[in-house]
């Protein structure tokens, strides 16, 4: 097949998707209402209208399914298909009398669709249900639904904030049901005057307020010495939804119709009678029962939770609408939804986020470039595409982790800046600045290492051209201020991604000076110690090394540094030789694999039993497997890769996939040799290279219970198919002979008595890393035994304030302080479980109560894992 | 979701076009639980480095997963990178991921591409061009600086850096265990922790075992 078909071939697959073959006249009619309005929605839904009532074999299920798909998946669109059912909800102008006795086909499908509503309900599908009650608001607004039973609908979900113990989760998720329902719909349900639309806005309120302790915990920006829970850059999602229903309701709702569309609004009232909505009850959610715990007792089902969602505001609210405003939260809420549900397809994605404004109540964006002219909406005429920036962006930072992976937002933006790219491209630049810009104002330490992966994977999708000459002046700030830290992250990836000559090249040749310490002296790579002829164990190295070149048996291997170790003990007492033998060993091994990934993994796995003889503590006096040893195999990792610092990530993974060194010895080797990064440190603390490896190797403990919870359940659900075939076969046999036999005791197979003890092995060791991972931030902030002053002084708000004359080692332990939060948050399902015990072990070695270094750590540790302080 | 707007990560078409019958029933299975991505369209100068860099954005590791390892494309008479690769991961969904994020973004200043792939078998590092490097590129047409053009503008550094990285798979070898496996799922008796003088040596081609067959069969899906 030539090249040319076969990208032809390629090409085609994503056409074939639009052309549906083997229609079916359902899948049709379905396809038909929702591809409705892609020209213009005002005209269509008339049009629609009368073809769904000419359809010959009108089925109203087939089309409350295509409501449903439409509604659920397009939001964009649900003030359309509001109007459309509005106009479906009454009979045809030219009905004749008999035909009126039978329900209308509106009413049919809304019947339908409630149906589909409620199996949403059941399944607690919060899109789907939330986008339906949307629907159900407009058509309250144009007097198909009833108000009163509207209004129930929405209390029912509001109701769900007054559960004891409901997790933030799913509050959130009910109170963005009601709040938004009540938004659209408020106008006329508040002309009910047996309604009282405070109550649902009261209960939000109750609710929010019961959440400030974990809203500390995910401000995109820190200030470690302040309690207040707003900040200035961001806005909390319920925060906004509430702060836009006050403003609607302080108006009586005067601004509904000018922030959502209402293309039913000169409907006549409909001759009909309206509908009502049944009453509803929120469904508790599903427990998932699991048998499994550790042997200690504590539930090991990990259950990520959900987090106050802080936005970061990028832009005034001139270019972008303010989300606390009614239109603002209308605009931010639509462009969410899309990013979400279109996460399966960026490029549709970036499409249809460039086609919003044509959602949306005109004037609400300023006109594209070559459009007509439109007269300015007065507090609106948005930039679209700063919008979509921002919007995109605070996604991406959303704390403790955004919903989807950081590549897809990356690679969202990458599309829109290819469609788009005149329009989209200063839009990213003046974000990059803003954003920039708050890192010497507290931006969270997380967010600086997303913004970091953001700038590089985007640079490296458009030829790395960016004005660096611009923070030229800021090279003069301290080495460990963000904004340095963030300029040599950016180069350090970016170089990763590409290579150091192209890299250095994008900068202005005065920043190329290796003295500023923004690029490195000389292109990363890997630096074998022993290669230097001068070192004392060059000749030894050689031996080792050649060895392994040649390719010989690990075991001759290891017989051979028994007996380097033995002549080398000889001569030279004073030093550890088990070390310099591991040192040997393990650099020689890199050195043979350091040509590429792939070498090394070959270099690695010829040598398996040589690695896991020296991690065990042998060709040493000991023999029994030991910290020390496993700590010299790190060490000479470090050694070895010192110039590459992201291969020291990339070899640890594999020393902990090989089984060579376990998560706790990784975390534990973090914490103790952090100052090898930087010299300048002379008490421990963690920067963003360490906290990559520590969340490594504690992804790494967690992973595997992952792993073995899967076979453990597995292989438990196949016995008990066993067990059931078995059973029914007894049954079987005995309607024949009517003899009875006692029940068989199931027996537990090898494989699931090997698998339970697996878990409950790797439940101690991700117990285990994380208890380290803790007491690694205890040393660093509030050890007892040495104590770090400037732990204290970072949090302190003069200190703060002062920050411009702040040294390396103070942002260094303010990044600490950083890592810890994140620490905390990020892995809070797992802290939580383990709580009891870690808290006990780690808090018994912090410095007194009353010193505020160590009052902020245990106000962070207990937010974190929700314990009354 | 699938009804409004296809998903990147369903299996390509093109593929299906080349397995028949019962091979094409096997293919869909092996692709619908398949860890590994067919990268195309890469520099001949790319590193696996710049790979793992690139493709370790779409790891869940807490989850179990992470780069197993990458398989670079060789021309089978030289030895040099050909412009392909395989990425596996540990997980399905890792691979899903990359056709949603990755696949048609910039690695190396070039497009790659990617598509799911029934897995590594023993040869499939090879080019199978008349050449012996990829088939695509003997139809190919244009000039292409990335993919073996040198350009007179070339620099002495960059003319270096080449030679490096073509020189670098001189050692590749072939045959059983030529490709490390990347290690496996934790198993209790690996660890050093326990009888470390008895260990077992992990031989490379475990990896695949008892799947080789079936996917040998399967083994031209890729014009590699």
């Amino acid at each position: 097949m030539s090249y040319h078909r076969r990208r032809n071939n390629h090409r085609g697959y994503e056409d074939d998707f639009r052309r549906e073959v083997d229609e079916t006249p359902e899948q049709k009619l379905k396809n038909t209402i929702i591809k409705m309005g892609e020209v213009d929605p005002v005209q269509e839904v008339p049009r629609l209208a009368k073809q769904l009532r000419e359809e010959p074999a009108l089925n109203a299920p087939v089309i409350a399914e295509g409501f449903r798909i439409a509604v659920t998946e397009q939001p964009f669109k649900i003030p359309y298909y509001a109007a459309l059912l509005r106009e479906l909800y009454d009979p045809p102008a030219d009905a004749e009398e008999s035909t009126s006795s039978s329900p209308t086909l509106g009413r049919q499908i809304l019947e339908d669709f409630w149906k589909g509503f409620q199996a949403s309900l059941d399944k607690l599908v919060w899109r789907e249900m939330r986008l339906s009650i949307q629907l159900f608001a407009h058509l309250t607004i144009a007097e198909v639904i009833t108000t009163q039973t509207m209004f129930e609908l929405l209390r029912s979900f509001a109701a769900v904030l007054d559960e004891f113990g409901v997790s933030h989760g799913r509050a959130k998720k009910a109170a963005l049901c009601a709040s938004e329902g009540l938004m659209i719909s408020g106008s006329i349900i508040k002309e009910n005057p047996s309604i009282n639309v405070i109550d649902i806005m009261s209960t939000i309120q109750a609710y929010i307020e019961s959440t400030i302790d974990a809203k500390k915990l995910v401000q995109p920006t820190v200030a470690l010495h302040s309690d207040s829970v707003t900040v200035e850059s961001a806005d909390e999602l319920l925060d906004a939804a509430l702060s836009a229903l006050q403003i609607l309701n302080a108006s009586d709702f005067a601004q509904t119709s000018d922030s959502f569309p209402q293309p039913y609004i000169n409907a006549p009232r409909p001759i009909t009678a309206p509908f009502e909505l049944p009453s509803v009850l929120v469904p508790p959610e599903v427990i998932e029962l699991d048998s499994l715990s550790t042997d200690s007792g504590e539930d090991a089902l990990v259950k990520k939770e959900e987090w106050p969602e802080f936005y970061i505001r990028i832009f005034d609210n001139d270019v972008s609408p303010d989300p606390t405003t009614p239109v603002g939260y209308a605009v931010r809420t639509g462009l969410l939804d899309l990013i979400d549900i279109f996460e399966v397809n960026r490029k549709e994605c970036a499409r249809l986020l460039l086609e919003f404004p044509k959602w949306t109540l005109p004037g609400t964006f300023k006109p594209r470039p070559g459009a007509p002219p439109q007269e300015p909406v007065s507090g609106k005429d948005w930039q679209l595409e700063s919008t979509l920036i921002e919007t995109i962006l605070s996604t991406l930072f959303l704390l403790p982790e955004s919903s989807h992976k950081a590549t897809y937002y990356i690679a969202l933006i990458t599309e829109l800046c290819k469609l788009s790219p005149s329009t989209i491209g200063p839009a990213v630049g003046k974000s990059i600045r803003k954003l920039y810009n708050l890192l010497a104002d507290g931006l969270d330490v997380e967010i600086a290492l997303r913004f970091v992966e953001w700038f590089s994977i985007h640079m490296s999708n458009f030829n790395f051209q960016w004005v660096w000459k611009e923070w030229m002046p800021d090279l003069e700030l301290s080495l460990q201020h963000p904004r340095r830290t963030f300029m040599r992250r950016a180069v350090d990836f970016e170089i990763r991604l590409s290579y150091y000559d192209r890299i250095i090249k994008t900068l202005p040749e005065p920043m190329q000076n290796p003295d500023l310490k923004l690029v490195p002296a000389q292109a990363p790579g890997p630096d074998y110690e022993y290669d230097d002829p001068a070192n004392a164990y060059h000749d030894a190295a050689q031996t080792v090394l050649n060895l392994i070149r040649g390719r010989a048996k690990a075991d001759d291997v290891i017989v051979h540094l028994q007996g380097l170790k033995n002549s080398l003990e000889t001569t030279d007492s004073d030093t550890n030789i088990d070390s310099v033998i591991r040192s040997i060993a393990v650099q020689s091994l890199l050195h043979i694999g350091s040509r590429s990934f792939s070498h090394f993994l070959n270099a690695i796995e010829r040598y398996l039993p040589l690695l896991r003889n020296l991690a065990g503590g042998g060709i040493s006096s000991g023999g029994s497997p030991n910290f020390e040893a496993r700590k010299d195999i790190l060490d000479a990792v470090i050694a070895f890769w010192k110039y590459t610092k992201h291969m020291i990530v990339i070899v640890c993974d594999k020393l902990m996939q090989y089984q060579i060194v376990d998560p706790t010895d990784v975390v534990a080797w973090t914490f103790l040799h952090g100052r090898q990064y930087v010299s300048t440190q002379d008490s421990s603390s963690l920067e963003a290279y360490q906290w990559l490896l520590l969340k490594g190797a504690l992804d790494k403990a967690n992973g595997r219970v992952v792993i073995a919870r899967k076979r453990v359940t597995a292989l438990r659900k196949e016995e008990d198919d066993n067990a059931a075939r078995a059973k029914a076969k007894d049954q079987a046999a005995m309607e024949v002979d009517a003899e009875t036999k006692p029940d068989v005791p199931i027996i537990e197979s090898a494989a699931l008595t090997t698998a339970l003890k697996a878990f409950a092995t790797l439940t101690r060791e991700q117990k285990s890393a994380l208890s380290r991972a803790l007491d690694g931030f205890v040393d660093c902030l509030v050890s007892q035994t040495k104590p770090n002053p400037r732990a204290g002084e970072v949090i302190l708000e003069k200190s703060w304030h002062n920050r411009v004359n702040w040294d390396e080692k103070e942002w260094l332990t303010w990044e600490t302080w950083g890592w810890y939060r994140h620490f905390c948050r990020l892995y809070s399902p797992y802290l939580r479980n383990y709580a009891q015990t870690l808290g006990t072990v780690s808090f018994a070695k912090v410095g007194p109560s009353g010193d505020p270094a160590v009052e902020l750590f245990r106000k962070i540790w207990n937010d974190a894992t929700g314990q009354e302080a | 979701m699938a009804h409004v707007v296809a998903a990147l990560d369903q299996p390509s078409s093109y593929k299906d076009s080349q397995a028949r019958g019962r091979d094409r029933k096997l293919q869909t299975e092996l692709l619908s639980k398949s860890t590994t991505l067919y990268v195309g369209n890469l520099s001949f100068y790319t590193t696996e480095e710049q790979i793992y860099e690139l493709f370790s954005r779409c790891t869940s590791p807490e989850e179990g997963g992470g780069i197993k390892r990458i398989i670079m494309g060789l021309d089978r008479n030289t030895r040099t990178p050909c412009g392909f690769c395989f990425v596996e991961y540990y997980t399905h969904a890792e691979a899903l991921a990359c056709l949603r994020y990755v696949g048609g973004t910039k690695l190396d200043e070039r497009i790659i591409r990617c598509d799911l792939d029934t897995g590594y078998t023993e040869g499939r590092q090879f080019g199978r061009g008349k050449s012996g490097g990829q088939v695509r590129d003997e139809h190919r047409a244009d000039y292409d600086p990335g993919r073996g053009g040198w350009g007179a503008q070339a620099q002495r550094a960059e003319i270096e850096r080449r030679r490096e990285i073509e020189e670098r798979y001189a050692d590749a070898q072939e045959g059983p265990g030529a490709v490390a496996g990347g290690g496996e799922d934790w198993e209790e008796t690996k660890g050093a922790t326990t009888e470390p003088s008895r260990k077992r040596e992990r031989s490379p081609d475990d990896e695949g075992e008892g799947r080789g067959e079936a996917r040998t069969k399967l083994e031209e899906t890729h014009d590699a």
